[in-house]
C-alpha cells in the first residue's frame, strides 16, 4: 500500500507533510525553517483541533525519526546470519588511527593468536580483501571484519587499539 | 532624543511588549502604544520624546531592514512554489479587500491619490502577526493555514508594487510615468542583479571575515536604499530590492541570522517613532474612518477568506478561520502610511489623517484580529454547526 504523504511549503514557516492513517485520523509534520519540528495529530481527519501536538528539537526528531524508520532494530539479514553462525559472531572493527598495527601483516600481529578472533576479511577503499592473508598488511582507515566468541571481541579490540605488536 | 530619552523609550518598549506578549497579542500595538503615550501629541502628561533628526533616522533604519527582510525572503524560486492557492486565494481578496478600501478611501479623501493610499492600507494584512497567530494557536497542521499563507505572500507582493506609488505618486500623468518609468528601471536592475550576481557575490561574501562580512552586507543595504532614495523611489523600495538581489546566494540564511537582532531592535524604534506622530485629538477627523475601515474590514477579510475557502475546497469553517486570520493589519499599513507622509504631491492634511488613521486602525484590528483568531473556532463551529454521523459503535 503507498501512503498518500503530501508536501506543502508554507511561506515564512517552512514546509509541511500530510498524511492520513489507515484507522482515519491525520498526521501533519511540520518542519520549522529554523529546525525545530511539530507533529500535529487529528484523531479524526476531519476534527479542526488536533488531539495532540508534539514538539521536538532538530536532534529529538532525528533520533526519533530514526526508531519510527526502523534503524535502530537489528536488521533481520543479520540476525539470520547470527543464527547461522550459532555461538560466533561477526563483527565490523574499524583500525583507530594510531593503531600500531597499522603497516603490520596479520600474520605479524597475531591477532588470532592471542585473541582468537580471526580476521576474515578488510574493508578499504577503493578495493577490500575479502578473503584476509595472513600476508595482507593493515593500512589506515582499514576496517576490519572478524569472527570470533562473544568474549573475545573486548580483547581484540584493546589490542588493535593499543597493542603491542 | 538623549540617551535618558532612549533609556525610558526601551524600557518603555520591553515593558508593553511583554505585557503584549502576556496576553497573546502582538508586540506591534504595544510598540505604538509606546510611541502614542511618549509623544508630543495627546496624551500629553508622558510626553518625553519629540521627533526629532534622531528619531527620524532611527525609524528610516527601521524601515529599511524591515523591507530588507521582506526582500530576502522573495526569491522567484520560493514564489514557483507557494501552491495552487496563491492565484485564486490572493485574487478573491484583492479584489474584496482593496476594493472595499477604495471605497473608504474615495469617501474619505475623495478621488486623490490618499484615497489609493488608504485603500492599500486597508487591503494589506500583517504578515507577522498572522504567522505568529498560526504558531501560536497551533493552527499549522490545519489545512486552511495554507491558503492563509498563500494569500499573504500574494498581498506582499502587491504591496512591494505600492510602495512606490505611496512614496511619490499622484504628482500628475507626466511625473507619475516618469516615476512608474524608473520604478520599473530599478526593479529590472535588480532582479537581473539577483540573477547574474548571486555567483560572484557568493564568492565575495564567503571569503570575508565575519566582521567585514556583516560591513559588507549592511554597507550594500544601506547603499541600495539611498540611491532609491536619490532617484525618488524612497528608502524602502532600495532596501527590498537590496534583499531580492541577496535572496538568491547561499549566504542568505546567514545574513538573516547575523541581522535578525538589527531588525527587531530598529523596527521596534520605527514603530515607536510612528507612535509619536499619531495625534489623538485628530480622532475626531479620522475616527469614523478608522470604525467603518475595522467594521468594513471583518467583513471583507473574513467574506474574502470564506470566498477562497470555497474556490480552493475548503469548508466554511475553514474559510472562516482563514479569513480570520487576515483581520489582524500591522507593519505594511504602517510602512505605506509612513512612507506615503514624504509624498509632497499628496495634500498635506491628507498626509496627516493618513498616518492617525493608520496608527489608529492598526491598534484596533492587531487587538480584535488576533483575539478573533483566538477564538476562531469555537465561533466556527457556532456560526456553522455541522451534524455529526453518529460515533460508530
Amino acid at each position: 500500500m503507498t501512503v498518500d504523504l503530501r508536501e506543502t511549503r508554507l511561506p515564512g514557516v517552512g514546509v509541511k507533510y500530510t498524511l492520513r492513517t489507515a484507522l482515519g485520523g491525520r498526521l501533519a509534520v511540520i518542519l520549522h525553517l529554523d529546525g525545530q519540528r511539530e507533529i500535529y495529530y487529528y484523531e479524526r481527519a476531519t476534527d479542526d483541533e488536533p488531539t495532540a501536538v508534539i514538539e521536538l528539537h532538530d536532534e529529538e526528531a532525528r533520533q526519533l525519526g530514526a526508531v519510527i524508520g526502523g534503524a535502530y532494530e537489528r536488521p533481520r539479514i543479520v540476525e539470520e546470519l547470527e543464527l547461522a553462525l550459532g555461538e560466533l559472531q561477526i563483527e565490523w572493527i574499524r583500525v583507530p588511527d594510531d593503531s600500531s598495527a597499522i603497516g603490520r601483516t596479520l600474520a605479524e600481529c597475531g591477532l588470532r593468536a592471542r585473541t582468537g578472533v580471526t580476521v576474515i576479511a578488510i574493508l578499504r577503499e577503493p578495493e577490500s580483501i575479502s578473503g584476509a592473508q595472513p600476508g595482507d598488511v593493515i593500512q589506515r582507515d582499514d576496517t576490519l571484519v572478524a569472527v570470533g566468541k562473544a568474549g573475545q571481541f573486548a580483547e581484540f579490540r584493546r589490542l588493535l587499539a593499543e597493542g603491542p605488536f | 532624543m538623549t540617551l535618558s530619552e532612549l533609556a525610558v523609550t526601551i524600557a518603555l518598549l520591553g515593558a508593553l511588549g511583554l505585557v503584549a506578549r502576556r496576553f497573546g497579542l502582538s508586540a506591534i500595538p504595544a510598540y505604538l502604544l509606546a510611541g502614542l503615550i511618549l509623544g508630543p501629541n495627546e496624551p500629553t502628561q508622558l510626553a518625553l520624546v519629540s521627533p526629532s533628526e534622531v528619531t527620524e533616522f532611527v525609524a528610516q533604519l527601521g524601515l529599511v531592514f524591515l523591507l530588507f527582510f521582506l526582500g530576502l525572503e522573495f526569491s522567484l524560486e520560493r514564489l514557483s512554489r507557494t501552491g495552487r492557492h496563491f492565484g485564486l486565494g490572493g485574487t478573491a481578496d484583492l479584489v474584496v479587500n482593496a476594493g472595499l478600501g477604495l471605497v473608504i478611501g474615495v469617501v474619505a479623501f475623495g478621488t486623490t491619490s490618499a484615497a489609493l493610499v488608504l485603500a492599500a492600507c486597508i487591503y494589506v494584512s500583517s504578515s507577522a502577526i498572522a504567522v505568529k497567530g498560526l504558531i501560536d494557536f497551533r493552527r499549522l497542521g490545519d489545512d486552511e493555514t495554507d491558503l492563509v499563507l498563500a494569500i499573504l505572500v500574494f498581498e506582499d507582493i502587491v504591496v512591494a508594487f505600492m510602495l512606490g506609488f505611496a512614496a511619490a505618486g499622484g504628482g500628475g500623468p507626466s511625473a507619475t510615468l516618469v516615476l512608474v518609468a524608473k520604478a520599473l528601471g530599478f526593479i529590472t536592475a535588480g532582479v537581473a542583479a539577483s540573477h547574474w550576481l548571486s555567483r560572484p557575490l557568493d564568492r565575495l561574501l564567503d571569503r570575508l571575515p565575519l566582521e567585514f562580512f556583516l560591513l559588507f552586507s549592511f554597507g550594500f543595504l544601506v547603499a541600495c536604499a539611498a540611491v532609491a532614495e536619490q532617484l525618488g523611489l524612497s528608502e524602502a523600495i532600495g532596501a527590498l530590492m537590496a534583499g531580492i538581489v541577496l535572496s538568491e546566494t547561499s549566504v542568505r540564511e546567514q545574513i538573516e541570522e547575523r541581522f535578525f537582532s538589527f531588525r527587531d531592535v530598529f523596527a521596534a524604534l520605527f514603530f515607536f517613532v510612528f507612535g509619536l506622530s499619531i495625534d489623538l485629538s485628530t480622532f475626531g477627523d479620522v475616527g469614523w474612518i478608522v470604525l467603518g475601515a475595522v467594521a468594513l474590514t471583518l467583513v471583507g477579510k473574513i467574506g474574502a477568506g470564506m470566498l477562497a475557502g470555497r474556490v480552493g475546497g475548503f469548508t466554511s469553517r475553514q474559510g472562516f478561520n482563514a479569513g480570520v486570520a487576515l483581520v489582524a493589519h500591522g507593519e505594511f499599513t504602517i510602512i505605506l502610511a509612513q512612507v506615503a507622509s514624504g509624498n509632497t504631491a499628496i495634500d498635506p492634511d491628507a498626509r496627516a489623517d493618513l498616518v492617525a488613521f493608520a496608527g489608529l486602525y492598526v491598534l484596533v484590528t492587531a487587538t480584535v484580529g488576533i483575539v478573533l483568531m483566538k477564538e476562531s473556532k469555537r465561533l466556527g463551529r457556532a456560526l456553522f454547526p455541522v451534524r455529526r454521523l453518529a460515533p460508530e459503535s
